[in-house]
């Protein structure tokens, strides 16, 4: 299975320990994942697009381009620029107008788009075209004990009809997931609540809260970690947490792991193999829970 | 083919009689060509935007007091309003809006008005746009570092401090990376940007 990897701005250069989980477990996988080569940013979901929404489509549409050659689906492991792209291929095909000047603008950088790329999440693949199946047979360490709260966050499966990963008010594919690692999920209030975004820079009162608000509802729900499956998500869940405990005068202290960590985790991988030691909660904690789990087959 | 009378018709008709001057009907008109505001005469004010908004209690407007006041034409108000920037673009009140307003494009469309008419009340907010925008260009990808020091001296020593440490915090755990990024045909992105940035009010 080969895809076109489009890596995204953040992951690249806040969240490195997402991409080499997600490389490691891809080899366990058989997933091949090509760079696009020469890719920029996607457009981002509103910081260019309110500021010339034409520019922001242009982006977008040059890594789609540059995609459309190498005949493959996109998987990202940003949801936001999953979001992103899934909305510039929209655009391109209800506007006309928009796409004939993206089309020049394109024709400028050497390019053209056809349309018609399919972009997926990451988590996507591993879901449908992988299966839960061949990831079970994979797993060495079955994560019992742990309860995993699940975060979905905003751009997985809203809004309908551009991300449709799963159901946009009760999502579920990722529990499945966590049920397949061996380990239990949590239901709880924020699953699908705004973790504050890039309001984190300019509104960060405001991003404390929400962040806060999504942790503390799956602590109380009885989470002993959390996994996120977009690189900004995870910076307010993650490094920001102890922002958040020192504002609002709490302890928190819940490990927020990219899902591809938790993967690599059931998968028997090193620590160091999944960059844990890059989170700044340490998941040291939850470790033991399942250790002794290993399974001989 | 015969146009039936609807409800939402009678719906149009009502709201057409409360605006009253032309330049509120100019912005309602505007509005309605935005991305966003194509849908927005069929808002029945049910409130499910602003129950659900996750980000309301900072707002000055709720998002449904926001589309009654473009229906009424208050311009000024709407574009100067801390609501469009303190939205999150979640997309919450977009997927479950019952009429169909994609309220949370509309923000962002109402973003754009007024960083162009020069409306916006809190410079802070555009700002990160602004910012956003000039390294986008610049490298053809987002540069956290550089980003961050830009916007440093406009901001509030508190969140100076949070971001300070902040990325100390990611610089010890090596997520940071400090490198300009390449791209190495960046002279096409540049190329590219040139043909779409005519419509940019500097």
């Amino acid at each position: 299975m080969k895809y076109a990897f489009y890596p995204g701005c953040s992951v690249e250069s806040t969240e490195r320990e997402y991409v080499d989980s997600a490389k490691e477990i891809s080899k366990v996988l058989g997933i091949e994942l090509v760079e696009i080569p020469d890719w920029n940013c996607c457009g981002a979901v509103d910081a260019v697009y309110a500021f010339n929404p034409l520019h922001s489509v242009a982006l977008a549409a040059r890594n789609l381009a540059l995609a459309e050659k190498m005949q493959m689906d996109v998987t990202t492991l940003c949801s936001a620029c999953y979001f992103t792209l899934s909305r510039t291929n929209k655009i391109l095909e209800e506007d006309s107008g928009t796409k004939s000047k993206v089309d020049a603008a394109l024709e400028s950088a050497g390019l053209k788009y056809n349309g018609g790329v399919k972009v997926r999440h990451f988590a996507d693949v591993l879901l449908s075209d992988v299966g839960l199946e061949k990831i079970k047979e994979n797993v060495k360490v079955p994560l019992n004990n742990l309860k995993v709260a699940s975060y979905y966050g905003c751009f997985l499966a809203r809004p309908p009809g551009i991300c449709n990963f799963d159901n946009p008010e009760h999502p579920t594919r990722l529990d499945e997931l966590v049920e397949a690692l061996g380990a239990s999920k949590v239901n709880y209030y924020g699953k699908t609540r705004c973790c504050g975004a890039s309001l984190g820079i300019t509104n960060e009162k405001i991003m404390l809260k929400l962040s806060k608000d999504v942790l503390l509802s799956a602590k109380s729900a009885g989470a002993n970690c959390m996994i996120t499956a977009c690189p900004l998500c995870h910076l307010n869940l993650d490094a920001k947490q102890k922002d958040i405990e020192s504002h609002f005068h709490i302890k928190i202290d819940l490990p927020v792991l990219h899902f591809t960590q938790l993967i690599g985790l059931a998968f028997g991988m090193e620590s160091n193999q999944i960059g844990l030691q890059r989170n700044c909660v340490s998941p040291k904690m939850i470790i033991p829970l399942f250790a002794s789990n290993t399974q001989h087959k | 083919m015969v146009h039936e009378k609807t409800e939402h018709d009678e719906e149009v008709k009502t709201v057409q009689q409360v605006v009253n001057s032309e330049s509120g009907k100019d912005f309602l008109r505007e509005v309605m060509k935005m991305p966003g505001g194509e849908k927005i005469l069929g808002c029945i004010q049910c409130g499910t935007c602003a129950g659900g908004c996750p980000t309301r209690f900072a707002m000055d407007y709720s998002p449904m007091q926001i589309i009654k006041m473009i229906n009424l034409g208050m311009k000024r108000d709407v574009l100067s309003s801390s609501t469009i920037w303190v939205c999150s673009a979640c997309y919450t009140c977009a997927t479950r809006c019952p009429r169909n307003v994609s309220f949370t494009t509309l923000m962002m469309s109402l973003k754009n008005r007024a960083i162009l008419e020069n409306m916006v009340e809190n410079s802070v907010d555009s700002n990160f746009h602004k910012y956003f925008f000039e390294v986008v260009n610049k490298y053809g990808r987002i540069h956290e570092p550089e980003l961050l020091v830009k916007l440093m001296d406009k901001t509030d020593l508190r969140s100076l401090q949070h971001n300070a440490n902040l990325g100390l915090r990611l610089l010890k755990k090596g997520k940071l990376r400090m490198r300009a990024p390449k791209t190495e045909q960046n002279k096409w992105v540049n190329n590219m940007l040139e043909k779409t940035s005519e419509k940019v009010s500097q």
